[in-house]
């Protein structure tokens, strides 16, 4: 199964994978319209956890939680590509899906998706569609420094693992040396700060 | 907000910040350090300095861990982008100081050839001494016609269409390094054929050379975009910002030695509290004049209020604070709290540094947000046009609106933190020589002999990454007890004196040998050279020792720090200390780390070629191992 694996440490926060999920998930499928439109909805955040960002959306879990406790059978899950899907029409807006949630992945208001401007439950889609069609995700494709990776488990996994082995067992550095003292700089600025020093 | 606790705040060290930050938090009142909380995360490519926006093909940005696209679409490597921001910042940096400088030209022309009668000159023995340094014949010739040679050729340090070096930095830089920088020019052409400049034609022309050559499809090569950025940020330092120091201290007077007060506490309860802020004093000194003019004082009176109290904040404060010595409410992250005081009646602003915030912060208060210039307006703010020839009248209609504004201040509202130390400032180049009786001599011995190792210049900012004035005063603490003696301008110089560095029982504070010293002469052993304009004034000293050694200034035991930087301003500077040959601290990072040539030429090569260079550093404390490590390997290779 496939899944939009987050390799954090090189997500620099530039939140195109945020843009880029607004205009594919806007009805007219453009920036200049999705601006400005309270419907937009945009489905991934780039949270700051102290010097650390994380492009944050719904793992697609399985099992579900928010599946097992929607009341109204709004959400399914796909069968072919796995993703978790949320029938706006059939929200009743409850929340009982944003309160399972362990990744905070849920959001609520009124989208293009939802009927009679009602607030709806909305989330991370995988960019169904795309992906069945054997495109990636949008934000997949726009991220540029390969914090998001849209890949099978198992092989993500092997070439992760295999990557960090190299480090490890052979001392092939990791992180370009410019990048680790920017993040080492960084960690320590946001630990003052914390600290209060 | 879970930034207070017990008396501790994360945001600030200044006790005065911390009491109002109380009532910003209680209050709800917005900060600096609230959008700052809002920004986050902030886009690193914009903090590496690979992102590209120069171009409509793009924006661009370079992967920095190498897997993602190494180019931009015209083919630009993560140096050439990084070069060219950098150099984009230095250009706008010395255009911000050349620009105050040239308004200062204009000015003295005006006074000189009668069509400005509002001002005259204030300090005939300065034009005498700059006019003598520019190779201006005095004898005979009246004080105007001598003013109108010196606007003269000030004026065309601006605009010069030649290939010859500004005369400003032909006079005032001391010879082995004008020679240096010379050599370099001819050196690289020779050895790799191709133009390469360092000395500055024209204060103009260096800024938007940058403006043309990082033009889309121009200069890719991060040397040569790094060796422009100094040419640009010398035609400040030895430029435009001497220019604005010296002439503003011909019209308005030059700074001597004095005593003031320094925070928060300096607004009154019972006046009309008048806040100057920005950094052209031009203005701001009449409004000073003004508030003690008759008319203003029987207004305020009529008000209601004791008085007319004009305090200021960043700059303009500093350069009102050392020629008419009045209370400084603070750096630049006390701007808000300045407001929320409750307190002051009208904030004045010129230009640089004022946060657009602040205009919806005073609409909270009775307070009146006056912008000025032309260069500067912002949404909300009431505008009072300034027109150097009817200064006199406008700084009076502000005062006045200041006045009228009184009445309306909520007595329930006011809390003006009772925080205010007293400074001694005004260490002017000049007043230095007098102090120590007209010659360098001293000073030089004292450093030879090792009762003082050598000399810091610090300036600087507030960021709201750092907090506030932390950096400032332990790295300043750290240096004196080391026995270095630390000069400086800008926001820091008002943490200082916040601080209570800049206080006779700070000498208490300096190592054994500058402790002696500042004893001696009575003097504190951290010095208040001006606002950040006057950075020259710190290059003017060290001119002044190296030409007195005969010596080059990458020679003496001196290094630069620029902590808590924040602006395009300290670009400039750090990069006219460098090219100056000063070594300078920063930090926060400056955005260079993806382009790891350009940050090889700014850390390393920058040392072998010009003298001076970059480091970072995060911990005050290892700052000072580093500029102290500096200052000893320069003085052994001096033998002293």
């Amino acid at each position: 199964m496939k899944r939009i694996f987050v390799q954090y440490k090189k997500c620099l926060a530039c939140k195109a994978c945020e843009t880029a999920c607004a205009v594919e998930h806007h009805p007219a499928g453009s920036l200049a319209a999705a601006l400005g439109d309270r419907k937009t909805q945009v489905n991934v955040r780039v949270l700051g956890i102290e010097h650390e960002s994380f492009p944050l959306s719904c793992r697609h879990c399985d099992p579900a939680d928010c599946l097992d406790a929607c009341p109204s059978g709004a959400i399914s899950r796909d069968a072919e590509s796995g993703a978790i899907l949320l029938d706006a029409a059939m929200c009743k807006a409850c929340a009982m899906c944003a309160m399972v949630c362990p990744f905070d992945a849920i959001s609520f208001k009124a989208t293009h998706r939802s009927c009679y401007d009602r607030d709806v439950a909305y989330k991370c889609d995988l960019c169904n569609e795309r992906v069945k069609a054997g495109r990636k995700p949008a934000c997949v494709e726009a991220c540029h420094s390969g914090a998001l990776v849209y890949a099978d488990y198992d092989a993500n996994r092997l070439k992760q693992a295999s990557k960090s082995l190299r480090a490890y067992l052979l001392g092939e550095e990791g992180l370009p040396p410019q990048l680790e003292l920017f993040r080492e700089l960084r960690r320590k600025e946001f630990a003052r700060r914390r600290g209060g020093e | 907000m879970d930034m207070a606790q017990k008396g501790h705040d994360k945001r600030s060290i200044d006790p005065a910040a911390v009491e109002m930050l109380q009532i910003a938090d209680r209050e709800g009142y917005a900060t600096i350090w609230e959008r700052y909380e809002k920004q986050q995360p902030q886009c690193s490519y914009g903090q590496l300095g690979t992102c590209c926006r120069i171009c409509s093909m793009g924006p661009c940005r370079i992967d920095p861990f190498g897997e993602g696209p190494t180019h931009g679409v015209c083919g630009a490597t993560a140096d050439t982008i990084v070069a060219r921001n950098l150099a984009r910042m230095a250009a706008v940096g010395s255009s911000s100081h050349s620009d105050h400088g040239r308004k200062v030209a204009l000015l003295l022309k005006a006074v000189a050839d009668g069509s400005n009668t509002d001002y005259g000159i204030g300090d005939p023995e300065k034009l005498l001494a700059v006019a003598t340094r520019l190779d201006i014949p005095t004898s005979g010739r009246s004080l105007p016609e001598v003013a109108a040679e010196v606007a003269a050729v000030a004026l065309d340090c601006f605009g010069n269409q030649g290939e010859e070096p500004i005369v400003f930095m032909e006079k005032y830089m001391p010879r082995k390094r004008f020679q240096r920088l010379k050599d370099l020019e001819e050196t690289l052409y020779a050895t790799t054929g191709a133009k390469t400049g360092f000395l500055p034609r024209a204060i103009d022309r260096e800024a938007v050379d940058i403006l043309h050559r990082t033009h889309f499809g121009c200069d890719h090569d991060p040397l040569s975009l790094v060796a422009q950025s100094v040419r640009c940020s010398l035609s400040d330092g030895w430029g435009g910002s001497l220019i604005a120091t010296e002439l503003q201290d011909i019209l308005l007077g030059s700074p001597t030695i004095k005593s003031v007060k320094a925070n928060l506490g300096v607004l009154e309860e019972k006046s009309v509290n008048v806040v100057v802020h920005g950094h052209e004093p031009i203005l701001s000194a009449k409004v000073v004049e003004m508030a003690q003019s008759e008319e203003c004082r029987k207004a305020a009176e009529a008000a209601g209020a004791k008085r007319v109290n004009v305090v200021g904040l960043c700059c303009t404060g500093n350069e009102v604070l050392l020629r008419q010595g009045v209370g400084m409410a603070g750096n630049e992250s006390h701007s808000e709290l300045a407001i929320m005081t409750g307190a002051v009646d009208a904030m004045v602003v010129d230009v640089q540094c004022i946060y657009p915030a602040l205009a919806d912060l005073s609409s909270c208060f009775h307070t009146r947000f006056i912008t000025t210039s032309e260069q500067a307006k912002i949404p909300g703010a009431m505008h009072i046009q300034f027109e150097e020839q009817h200064a006199d009248a406008i700084a009076t209609r502000i005062i006045k609106t200041a006045i009228d504004a009184f009445p309306n201040r909520n007595k329930a509202r006011v809390h003006i933190p009772q925080h205010s130390s007293t400074a001694i400032v005004g260490f002017t180049v000049e007043e230095i020589l007098k102090a120590l009786g007209g010659t360098p001599q001293p000073l030089i011995d004292l450093i030879v002999n090792g009762t003082i190792k050598g000399v810091a210049g610090i300036v600087g900012c507030n960021n709201v990454k750092v907090q506030q004035d932390f950096f400032h005063k332990t790295l300043t603490t750290e240096l004196i007890r080391r026995d270095i003696l630390v000069i400086g301008t800008g926001c820091w110089a008002i943490a200082a004196a916040k601080a209570g560095l800049m206080d006779l029982p700070a000498q208490e504070l300096a190592g054994p040998g500058l402790r002696a010293v500042c004893k001696q002469l009575g003097i504190p052993p951290v010095l208040h050279m001006g606002s950040c304009v006057d950075c020259s004034r710190m290059l003017n000293l060290a001119g002044v020792l190296a030409d007195h050694l005969k010596v080059d200034i990458s020679d003496l035991p001196l290094v630069g720090s620029a902590p808590e930087w924040t602006t395009e301003k300290a670009v400039a500077i750090g990069t006219y200390f460098v090219g100056s040959g000063i070594p300078v601290h920063l930090w926060p990072l400056p955005p260079i780390l993806g382009g790891p040539q350009v940050t090889k030429i700014l850390t390393q090569d920058a040392k072998d070629i010009l003298g001076g260079w970059f480091f970072v550093e995060e911990d005050p404390i290892k700052t000072a191992d580093q500029m102290e490590h500096i200052i000893m390997e320069r003085r052994s290779a001096l033998g002293i």
